[in-house]
């Protein structure tokens, strides 16, 4: 396989958790390979393992062991540790994040919202990003309301513009839909498929919701820290 | 210690003495601003001369700026005198104490500054609702006389007197209508301050009526 | 694109009555803090015209402790200790002296001021060495007296004020029942003089019955000359004591600097209040938004940015805090000079708070810096705040 095509990959990746004394593997050699494009679902119960491991994927953690790449880069391997400045260098390049609970500043417009990750890091030619974004995701007429006077689905549109202003190549999405009622979760994950398929964007989403799951292109399951790829039974 | 330091450290404590002495016996007064006409103790005195209050509230008011120059003129006008010298002035400030008892308002205490024979004569209206005098009070007068005019008995002739009565008094001439010409001087030696104390009065009740009562 | 400024700026804004409450903190101690400062120099300033405007650099007046004096002197008439004139031409004949001003103070009771009466008090000078002595002194009307032992009165602008006196008119010395023509009226001068009847000093002493008699000599050296070396020569003189202004400066001044140090411990705690204050709103803040702050760092803050981000939250409300309690104390400074005086049973004449551009900017500085320490702990705290912490924070899944 040509590795420009790959985004990430994970090779006996594992997280250990001390709770105690007892120590809990939370990811237990995951090895999974996410190409560039690919929009893939993690699926499983609570407790599976599926939060620390798109975490790790994000790097919002550091592994305890194993390796992970970034394309042709190993940015963790050999029991390496990296600082937080170091993960936010990386986290901003390349990821985007959305959350169940949106995380809107309630101060902030819905544009100033979109915006504000300009505010720490730029990457050159998104200054017109926000207004694009908005324009996509048909929030261009909110952009001087607050996300107190918003929908729940209008928030989390908002959240993902805002986290795609700054370009990403990869889109994490945990539980996006969680707060949201059936007609509203619909309308993001098309969004989400709109964005994957005009962009090219990765998007690497994580759900209870079976459904859901199953409007990615790829589905795989956790279960007690050991990751599967589900066969696709209908596109 | 050498003896000189010891000396100067003495004398300069007993200078420094010697300094508030001066001017707390010279009288300094400390605020500026042009001289009106207070009460020297408010609490203590509102009491006195309206026993039953209990509580005053304190208004400024000057004819500058309750009415200017127009106002002057109809002061004036009343009084049948114009205003003097270098401080009787259209910018005077006016003290006003409004008396309440429970909250609800009994009257009126208010001073005026007179330029007296040897000093300035202070002298204060104590008022009823209606605009009559229930109270008479000289607070400052400087005069060999200033007793007898100082003195209660004094003050009673003005009890139930009201500006209408004093709108005819002739501050010049001393033509006066009955209930005036009633108010006896006790010193004809002062006859200045006599007269003094009466346009003060006429002043005073004008004022009040002017800032006060006409405008209820 | 929306600035940290703009972001702390709004955040303030979240919790309206807490950033508020915060500042009315700041604000009050920054107007205690310029208050008592202001104050400090004002007096200083206002005690050193004071004494300047005495016009002479020594005094000599009889032996024996005012206080004795200041009880007699209450309670009517004379008390003071007496010198002789004869030791004034003495001192005037040294080679040191420029020229000497005969002064005699005296004082009688007024049972017609107000309910319970007062002291009225009379300066005796010699007209001529005293318009020498302060030659900044102008009339507002008519001059000096026409001679040495006349019935006249130069009276101060509020002395004259007071009693609604013009040149011409008469003036009635209690007690002794003696009259006097006013003959000037000063202009205001914003010292002492302002409430001073100055009467001709042999006159004075001729109603006391004080002949020849003086209670104050003021002393005037020539240019160059060494003061303290002819303060010595004067305690030598039996029966005086000798005082030398410079001297009086110097105490007042130390006493002043044990007062300025009080002052500024309570301006001190004060402050210290204030930062409790300003630390304790900012952690309550970045403890409530503990999760919004690690989403902060998902979408590309660094810990730098979030420590600038709080950082900049504490420098608004000290910033905003400062200007309003200085605002304050410059509105209130003339009443709180009116309050000061009223308490203080002595206090120069003049300005007695003393609010000036240095004194602002320097008090704004101090606040500022109080607010960048006070901002420091809540900052780091929050910068290190790592993003799974924060997202974790909610219901564990």
């Amino acid at each position: 396989m040509n590795q420009n095509n790959i985004s990430i990959e994970a090779v006996n990746l594992t997280k250990v958790y001390s709770r105690g004394s007892e120590k809990i593997r939370a990811v237990n050699d995951v090895s999974l390979r996410i190409n560039r494009g690919d929009f893939i679902s993690i699926i499983g119960p609570s407790g599976s393992g599926k939060t620390t491991l798109i975490n790790l994927l994000g790097f919002l953690d550091n592994p305890t062991s194993g390796e992970l790449r970034l394309g042709e880069r190993a940015i963790f391997n050999h029991g390496k540790h990296l600082s937080e400045r170091e993960l936010t260098k990386i986290r901003r390049e390349i990821y985007g994040y959305i959350f169940q609970n949106f995380y809107l500043i309630p101060t902030l417009t819905v544009m100033e919202n979109v915006m504000l990750p300009l505010t720490f890091y730029m990457k050159p030619g998104t200054e017109d990003e926000a207004v694009k974004l908005l324009k996509l995701l048909g929030m261009e007429h909110r952009k001087d309301h607050l996300p107190g006077q918003i929908s729940g689905g209008e928030m989390q549109r908002v959240a993902i513009a805002r986290a795609m202003v700054n370009r990403p190549e990869i889109l994490l999405a945990d539980e996006p839909t969680g707060n949201l009622d059936t007609k509203r979760s619909g309308e993001i994950v098309e969004v989400l498929k709109g964005l994957n398929r005009s962009v090219g964007l990765t998007i690497i989403m994580v759900t209870h919701n079976p459904e859901l799951a199953r409007c990615a292109a790829r589905m795989f399951e956790m279960r007690d820290g050991q990751i599967s790829e589900i066969d696709r039974k209908s596109p | 210690m050498p003896i000189s330091t010891k000396k100067w450290i003495r004398s300069a404590i007993c200078t420094e003495i010697f300094l508030m002495l001066l001017f707390v016996l010279i009288g300094h007064r400390g605020a500026w601003g042009a001289v009106g006409c207070d009460l020297n103790d408010p609490d203590r005195d509102v009491a006195r001369l309206f026993p039953e209050s209990t509580g005053y509230k304190t208004h400024y008011v000057s004819v500058d700026r309750k009415g200017g120059q127009p106002l002057l003129t109809k002061i004036e006008t009343r009084l049948g005198d114009k205003f003097h010298g270098i401080y009787e002035t259209i910018d005077v400030p006016y003290t006003i104490y409004e008396i309440f008892a429970n909250k609800k308002g009994i009257g009126y205490i208010h001073g005026v500054n007179q330029k007296g024979q040897f000093g300035g004569i202070q002298v204060f209206v104590v008022l009823d609702l209606e605009g009559r005098i229930r109270g008479f009070y000289i607070q400052k007068m400087t005069s060999r006389y200033a007793g007898k005019l100082r003195d209660a008995n004094f003050g009673k002739q003005f009890i139930g007197l009201t500006i209408k009565d004093f709108d005819l008094y002739d501050v010049i001439s001393g033509k006066a209508s009955a209930k005036v010409e009633a108010i006896k001087n006790p010193v004809p030696e002062a006859e200045t301050d006599f007269r003094a104390a009466l346009r003060a009065t006429k002043k005073n009740l004008i004022l009040m009526d002017e800032f006060v009562y006409s405008a209820q | 694109m929306i600035t940290k400024f703009q972001v702390a700026y709004k955040n303030l804004q979240r919790k309206r009555t807490r950033s508020l409450l915060t500042l009315v903190g700041i604000a009050l101690s920054a107007w205690v803090l310029v208050s008592l400062l202001g104050f400090n120099q004002g007096y200083e300033k206002a005690l050193n015209q004071d004494i300047d405007n005495m016009g002479f650099e020594l005094m000599i007046m009889a032996k024996g402790c005012p206080y004795e004096a200041a009880t007699l002197m209450l309670k009517g008439g004379t008390g003071l200790k007496y010198i002789g004139e004869s030791i004034m031409e003495d001192i005037a004949k040294e080679p040191e002296v420029d020229k000497a001003f005969p002064m005699l103070m005296s004082a009688v009771f007024d049972p017609n001021k107000g309910q319970s009466g007062g002291i009225a008090g009379y300066f005796g000078v010699d007209a001529k060495s005293f318009s020498e002595l302060k030659p900044s002194l102008k009339f507002r009307q008519g001059k000096w007296f026409t001679s040495t032992d006349t019935y006249e009165a130069v009276m101060g602008y509020e002395a004259a004020e007071l009693e609604q006196r013009e040149v011409g008119d008469m003036i009635l010395m209690p007690e002794k029942n003696v009259e006097f023509k006013v003959v000037g009226i000063l202009e205001r001068t914003g010292t002492q003089d302002d409430g001073t009847i100055f009467v001709p000093l042999k006159t004075l002493q001729k109603i006391f019955n004080r002949p020849n008699e003086l209670t104050t000599i003021g002393i005037k050296l020539k240019k160059g000359v060494d003061s303290a070396r002819f303060e010595e020569k004067l305690y030598k003189l039996p029966d005086v004591q000798v005082v030398s202004l410079a001297q009086v400066k110097d105490t007042i001044m130390k006493l002043i600097s044990t007062a300025k140090v009080m002052v500024l411990s309570i301006a001190s705690i004060a402050i210290l209040i204030a930062m409790v204050g300003v630390i304790n709103t900012i952690l309550m803040s970045v403890h409530e938004r503990f999760q919004e702050i690690g989403i902060l760092k998902t979408i590309g803050a660094m810990p730098w940015d979030i420590f600038k981000l709080i950082w900049i939250e504490t420098l608004i409300l000290c910033a905003i805090g400062g200007i309003l309690g200085i605002g304050l104390a410059l509105i209130l400074s003339k009443v709180t000079g009116i309050l000061i005086r009223y308490v203080m049973p002595y206090a120069p004449s003049g300005g007695l708070v003393l609010i000036d551009l240095r004194l602002v900017l320097v008090t704004m500085a101090a606040i500022l810096c109080i607010g960048l320490l006070s901002g420091l702990y809540p900052a780091w705290k929050a910068g290190r705040i790592r993003p799974l912490e924060a997202i974790r924070s909610e219901v564990a899944r």
